[in-house]
C-alpha cells in the first residue's frame, strides 16, 4: 500500500465548492472542438455505408474531386497506404477471433455507417455535396441483423473463415455451482434483455488533425476522454513516433465512455490532413452518430439463482451474450466481460459459473458507456432476488439485507474477479428505506392505491467498481493498456500553484475537485490553484484514460501525495526563513508560520521567491531548486462505492406509460471532495439509466437498417420525464486509496436501470408482471399487462 | 465559392451589429458562429429536437439551427453572450452555479436563452412550469433536478431584486 499524506486540514475537501469552471462556460466563452479553428483550417466529411453487408465493387469518385472547393476524396485503398487497421486494446477472452476493420472499408461493409470514403473540402457544406457525387456499387451479402440471427445453426457469417459469428466464450467458475443448483430449494431465472443505446453526449464527437509531414508532426486537437491513449494509438495505427504527436483536448460537451474510444474518423482526419497538406477538421453530426459512436448496452443476459428456503443465495449461473458489431471496437468486448464479472453484485454466492459469449452481427462496433457492463449486472442480481423474493414470501429488504458481506468480512473477494475494499452496505440499505418512509412515498403509495393508481416504488442496490486499476492486473486480464494515473504540482515563484494531469475534464468538475485536494493538501486558498489538463506535449501521461471513476480517486490520490511532499518542502523553507524548525511549522491560507504563533510567519510568495529567484540565503543548502513534485499512483486494487435508489412510479395501464414521480438515493462512495458535484454526477448518471430503462433504443429492422437516427426517433429523456433526486451520504473511506474516495461517476448508470423494473413490477403487483427488457417503452409494457390480464381471467 | 449565389444578413447580436455574405442555405447558427464569431451557440442536432442552439430573435426563443440566416436580417438577437452584466454573471447565470446547473455545459446556452424568456414570460413560475418550460432542451448531463432548482432560485433572486429596487424608490 502506498504511503498516505492525509490532507492536515479540510477547509475545501468535503465541502459544495462552487465551480471554477462555470463563469466559463455560464457566458458562452467555452471552448469546444467545433468552436476551434486554426490557421488555414478545411473541413471533411465521410461518406457511410448505406447498407448492413455488402461487397463493394466499384468506387468512382471523380465527379466529388472535380467539384470546386474538393481538396481531397479518399477511399479506403488510399487509407491503406498510410494507416494500419483500427486498434482493440481489450482481449479478455482468451483465443478470441479479433475481427479488426481500418478507417474505411476496403472490400467488405459489415454495417449501416461504416466508412467508404471521405472528402476535405473547403467547408463542411460542400464537403457533404461532394458525398453525394461519389458512387459506389455494393454487390449485397446476406445479412445478420440480431443476435438471435447470428447464434441461428444456418446463420450466414459475417467472417467467411470462421465456423460461425462466434468471436469468443469464456466461464468463470467458482465452487460447485450444479451442486448448489442440485440441492437448492428455490431457483428463479429469466432472460433479461437490454437493447442498443449510445452515451450520447450533445456535443458530438470531433477532430481537427495538422499532419505535416515537413514539420515531421501530427497535431491533434480531439473530443476525448483518454488523450495518452490516442496518442499511443494514432502512433500505433499510422506508425509514427509518439514524440511526433500531440493530441490536445478542447473543452468536452459530454463525454460518457463514448468518447473514450478510438475511432476511425481520427485515423481519417489524419490521412486528409497528410493528403491535403491542410489542417482537416472532422465532425460527426447528429445524424452520423447513431452509427459512427459507440453502439452499447445491447446484451442478453440468461442467468439463474439458487436459493435456500431461509432466503441464502447459493448459486447463480448463466450466458451473457454480447451483440458485437461488424468488427471489434476499441474496449472489444470488454463492458460485456464487466457485466458478467460484476453480476453477483453486492451478495455472497459461493458457488457461481458465468459464462459469455461475444458474438458478431452486421452492427456497429460495440464499444463504451458509462457504466460500461456494469448496469446489466445489476440487472441481473436485482432483478434476480426480487423475484427470489416473490417466491420466497419474503421482504425484497429482508433477502438483500441476509445476503450481504458483513463490514467485517471485507476484504470481500466476489467469486469472479473484484475484491471489494469495504462497505457498509446493510447502513446503506436502511439509509434508503427510512429516506423512503421519511418522504412519506409508503402513505402516497396507499393513498394512490385507493384511489385507484397503479403506484410501485422501487429498490434497487448497486455495487460500482472504480479506480480502475491496478495496472499489473489489468494486462493480466487482457488490457493492452495500464491504469495509473500521473500527476504534477508546482508552485511558482509568487506562491501560487498549478496542477497538471492527464485526466479530461468532460464536465464532471474535475479542475474543482483538484483544486480543493490541492490547496488543502497545501494549505493554500483554492483561488491560488490552477488545474492544466487536456495536452499530451505538457501534461502527465495518463494509464487508461478518464473512465472506470478513475478521476477522483487515482488523481486524487496522486495529488494527495503530491501536495503532501511539496508541503513538506514548503516547510523546511519556511523554517530556514524563519529560522524555525520545519516540525514547528503550519501552513494555512498561504502562509506558513510557528504552530501557535502567527506573528512569525511568511508568505507562499516567500517561499516562491526564494525557491526560484533570490536562493542566496533563503533556500537552504540541501535543497534544489524550484518547488515541484510529481506522483505516479497506481493502485493496490480497485475500490467499490455502492447504494440503495429508491424510486416512486405511476403506470398508466391504458397506456403502459410510465411516469417517475420521485427518486432517491443512499450512497456510499468513501470521502466524497464536493457533495454538490457528487450529488450533479449521481443524478446526471440515473437519468441517463431512467432513458435506458424505458425511452432510448436502436432500433433496428431485418436487413440491419437503423430506424431511430435521429432526437425524433431516439428519445431522450427532458426535463419533464425525469423525477426529482434526494441522495443521502455515508461515509466508508477506500482504505488503499490516499484520501479515501471511491469514485461514483457510474454510479447512477448502474443503479437506475433494474430499479426502474422493481418500481414497475411493483406498482403492478396484482398483476405479478415481471419487467425483463429494456427499454420498458409503452407498446413492451402494455404487452405485459395484457398478457398478465388474460392470464388472470383465464386462471 | 464565386459562383455560388451570396446573400447579405445583417442583424443586431447582443448590442453590435453584424454584417456578412452567405450562402442562402447557412442557418442562423452557423452565422451567428462563424460570421459573428459568437462560438457560445451550441449544435447538438441540428434537427431542431435539443435546443442547445437557442437564441432569442426579436426577444423570442428560436432555434437557430432551424432558422436560416436571411430569415434573421434585421433582426435583433440575443445569444448567450450577451447575458452578463458587465463582467458580473447576470442572476440566472449565478443561480446556474451556486446550484450546480451544468456540468459539460454543451446545453447550457439554450437551457440560459430558454430560462430567460420563460421567466420574462413568467417571474413567478412552479417546478411543473420550470420543467415545462426547460424540456425543448435536452440536457445529457445533470439530470435537470440541479437546473430546476436554478431556474426557481433565480426567479426568487429576481423578485428579491424588484422588491428592494421598489422599496429604494
Ligand atoms: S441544434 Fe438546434 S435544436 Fe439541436
Ligand atoms: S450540462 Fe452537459 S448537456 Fe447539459
Amino acid at each position: 500500500m502506498t504511503t498516505t499524506a492525509e490532507p492536515q486540514e479540510t477547509k475545501y475537501t468535503g465541502k459544495s465548492q462552487q465551480r471554477i469552471e462555470d463563469p466559463r462556460l455560464l457566458t458562452g466563452h467555452g471552448t469546444y472542438i467545433d468552436d476551434i479553428t486554426v490557421p488555414r483550417m478545411i473541413e471533411g466529411a465521410v461518406l457511410r455505408s448505406p447498407v448492413a453487408h455488402a461487397r463493394i465493387t466499384r468506387i468512382d469518385v471523380s465527379k466529388a474531386a472535380e467539384l470546386p472547393g474538393v481538396f481531397a476524396v479518399i477511399t479506403g485503398n488510399d487509407l491503406v497506404e498510410f494507416a494500419g487497421e483500427q486498434p482493440v486494446i481489450w482481449s479478455v477472452i482468451p483465443e478470441q477471433r479479433i475481427a479488426r476493420a481500418h478507417a474505411l472499408a476496403t472490400d467488405t461493409v459489415r454495417w449501416v455507417g461504416q466508412g467508404v470514403a471521405a472528402v476535405a473540402a473547403v467547408d463542411r457544406y460542400v464537403a457533404e455535396d461532394a458525398l453525394e457525387l461519389i458512387e459506389v456499387d455494393y454487390e449485397p451479402l446476406p445479412v445478420v441483423a440480431d443476435l438471435e440471427q447470428a447464434l441461428a445453426p444456418d446463420a450466414p457469417k459475417l467472417y467467411e473463415d470462421w465456423p460461425d459469428n462466434i468471436s469468443g466464450s469464456m466461464t468463470f467458475p467458482a465452487g460447485d455451482a450444479d451442486a448448489a443448483f442440485a440441492e437448492a430449494d428455490v431457483v428463479v431465472g429469466a432472460s433479461f434483455r437490454h437493447h442498443a443505446g449510445y452515451g450520447c453526449s450533445i456535443e458530438t464527437r470531433g477532430c481537427i488533425a495538422n499532419w505535416d509531414v515537413f514539420a515531421g508532426k501530427l497535431d491533434m486537437w480531439l473530443g476525448t476522454q483518454a488523450p495518452n491513449l490516442a496518442r499511443d494509438l494514432l502512433a500505433q495505427v499510422l506508425s509514427l513516433p509518439v514524440d511526433k504527436i500531440r493530441v490536445r483536448t478542447p473543452d468536452l460537451g459530454g463525454g460518457f465512455g463514448l468518447k473514450f474510444d478510438f475511432y476511425p474518423d481520427e485515423i481519417i482526419a489524419a490521412i486528409l490532413s497528410r493528403r491535403t497538406k491542410r489542417p482537416v477538421k472532422l465532425l460527426e453530426d447528429r445524424q452520423e452518430s447513431f452509427v459512427s459512436s459507440s453502439r452499447a448496452r445491447d446484451m442478453r443476459h440468461d442467468f439463474e439463482m439458487a436459493l435456500r428456503s431461509d432466503g441464502t443465495i447459493i448459486g447463480l449461473r448463466g450466458t451473457a451474450y454480447a451483440v458485437l458489431g461488424g468488427a471489434l471496437g476499441t474496449v472489444g468486448s470488454g463492458p460485456p466481460w464487466a457485466s458478467v464479472l460484476a453480476c453477483m453484485g453486492p451478495y455472497k454466492i459461493p458457488n457461481q459459473e458465468l459464462t459469455l459469449k461475444a458474438v458478431m452481427t452486421n452492427r456497429s462496433p460495440y464499444g463504451s458507456y458509462r457504466g460500461w457492463g456494469m448496469p446489466k449486472a445489476n440487472i441481473v442480481h436485482e432483478r434476480l432476488i426480487e423475484f427470489a423474493a416473490r417466491k420466497l414470501g419474503m421482504s425484497r429488504i429482508d433477502l438483500r439485507r441476509m445476503n450481504f458481506p458483513t463490514p467485517e468480512e471485507f476484504p470481500y473477494f466476489s467469486g469472479a474477479a473484484f475484491t471489494y475494499d469495504s462497505g457498509r452496505y446493510a447502513d446503506c440499505l436502511d439509509l434508503a428505506t427510512s429516506a423512503v418512509n421519511e418522504r412519506g412515498w409508503n402513505v402516497r403509495q396507499r393513498e394512490g392505491r385507493e384511489a385507484g393508481r397503479s403506484i410501485g416504488i422501487g429498490y434497487g442496490f448497486h455495487t460500482e467498481v472504480g479506480a480502475f486499476g491496478p495496472s499489473r492486473v489489468l494486462n493480466m486480464v487482457g488490457l493492452d493498456h495500464s491504469g495509473f494515473d500521473e500527476v504534477r504540482i508546482r508552485m511558482d515563484s509568487t506562491g501560487k500553484v498549478t496542477v497538471l494531469s492527464g485526466q479530461s475534464a468532460m464536465g464532471q468538475g474535475t479542475h474543482t475537485t483538484y483544486a480543493q485536494l490541492a490547496a488543502d493538501g497545501l494549505g493554500v486558498p483554492i483561488e491560488d490553484v490552477t488545474i492544466v489538463t487536456g495536452d499530451t506535449e505538457s501534461c502527465p501521461y495518463t494509464g487508461y484514460g478518464t473512465g472506470g471513476s478513475r478521476a477522483a480517486t487515482l488523481g486524487g490520490a496522486a495529488i494527495v501525495n503530491a501536495s503532501g511532499r511539496l508541503k513538506s518542502k514548503i516547510l523546511r523553507i519556511g523554517a530556514e526563513l524563519l529560522e524555525a524548525n520545519p516540525d514547528d511549522l503550519e501552513i494555512s491560507d498561504g502562509r506558513v508560520s510557528v504552530r501557535g504563533a502567527a506573528d512569525a510567519s511568511v508568505s507562499t510568495a516567500d517561499i516562491g521567491y526564494s525557491a526560484y529567484r533570490m536562493l542566496n540565503g533563503r533556500l537552504p543548502e540541501s535543497e534544489t531548486p524550484t518547488l515541484e513534485e510529481i506522483d505516479v499512483f497506481d493502485p493496490a486494487n480497485m475500490t467499490t462505492s455502492y447504494g440503495c435508489t429508491a424510486l416512486l412510479v405511476e403506470v398508466d395501464r391504458q397506456t403502459g406509460a410510465v411516469t417517475l414521480l420521485d427518486c432517491l438515493q443512499a450512497h456510499d462512495a468513501g470521502v466524497i471532495i464536493n457533495p454538490l458535484l457528487a450529488d450533479g454526477q449521481l443524478a446526471g448518471g440515473l437519468a441517463q439509466a431512467f432513458g435506458g430503462g424505458l425511452f432510448e433504443e436502436f432500433v433496428y429492422d431485418e436487413d440491419g437498417q437503423i430506424n431511430t437516427a435521429s432526437f425524433m426517433d431516439y428519445l431522450l429523456p427532458s426535463a419533464t420525464d425525469i423525477p426529482p433526486f434526494h441522495f443521502y451520504h455515508q461515509e466508508t473511506p477506500a482504505p488503499h486509496i490516499p484520501g479515501g474516495m471511491k469514485g461514483l461517476g457510474e454510479a447512477g448508470t448502474i443503479a437506475g436501470v433494474s430499479v426502474v423494473a422493481s418500481a414497475i413490477d411493483d406498482a403492478l403487483s396484482d398483476l405479478g408482471v415481471a419487467v425483463t427488457e429494456f427499454p420498458m417503452t409503452p407498446p413492451r409494457l402494455l404487452e405485459l399487462i395484457r398478457a398478465a390480464q388474460s392470464a388472470g381471467v383465464t386462471a | 465559392m464565386s459562383d455560388k449565389h451570396t446573400v447579405t444578413v445583417t442583424v443586431t447580436v447582443n448590442g453590435q451589429v453584424y454584417t456578412g455574405d452567405c450562402e442562402p442555405r447557412m442557418t442562423l447558427a452557423d452565422f451567428l458562429r462563424h460570421e459573428c464569431g459568437l462560438t457560445g451557440t451550441h449544435l447538438g442536432c441540428e434537427h431542431g429536437v435539443c435546443g442547445a442552439c437557442t437564441v432569442l430573435l426579436d426577444d423570442v426563443a428560436a432555434r437557430s439551427c432551424l432558422t436560416f440566416a436571411v430569415q434573421a436580417d434585421g433582426a435583433r438577437i440575443t445569444t448567450v453572450e450577451g447575458l452578463a452584466e458587465g463582467e458580473q454573471l447576470n442572476t440566472l447565470q449565478k443561480s446556474f452555479q451556486e446550484h450546480h446547473g451544468l456540468q459539460c455545459g454543451f446545453c447550457t446556452s439554450g437551457m440560459l436563452m430558454c430560462a430567460t424568456e420563460l421567466l420574462r414570460e413568467n417571474p413567478n413560475p412552479t417546478e411543473t412550469e420550470v420543467r415545462e418550460g426547460i424540456s425543448g432542451v435536452l440536457c445529457r448531463c445533470t439530470g435537470y433536478d440541479s437546473i430546476v432548482k436554478s431556474v426557481m432560485a433565480a426567479a426568487g433572486d429576481q423578485r428579491d431584486a424588484v422588491s428592494e429596487a421598489g422599496s429604494a424608490r
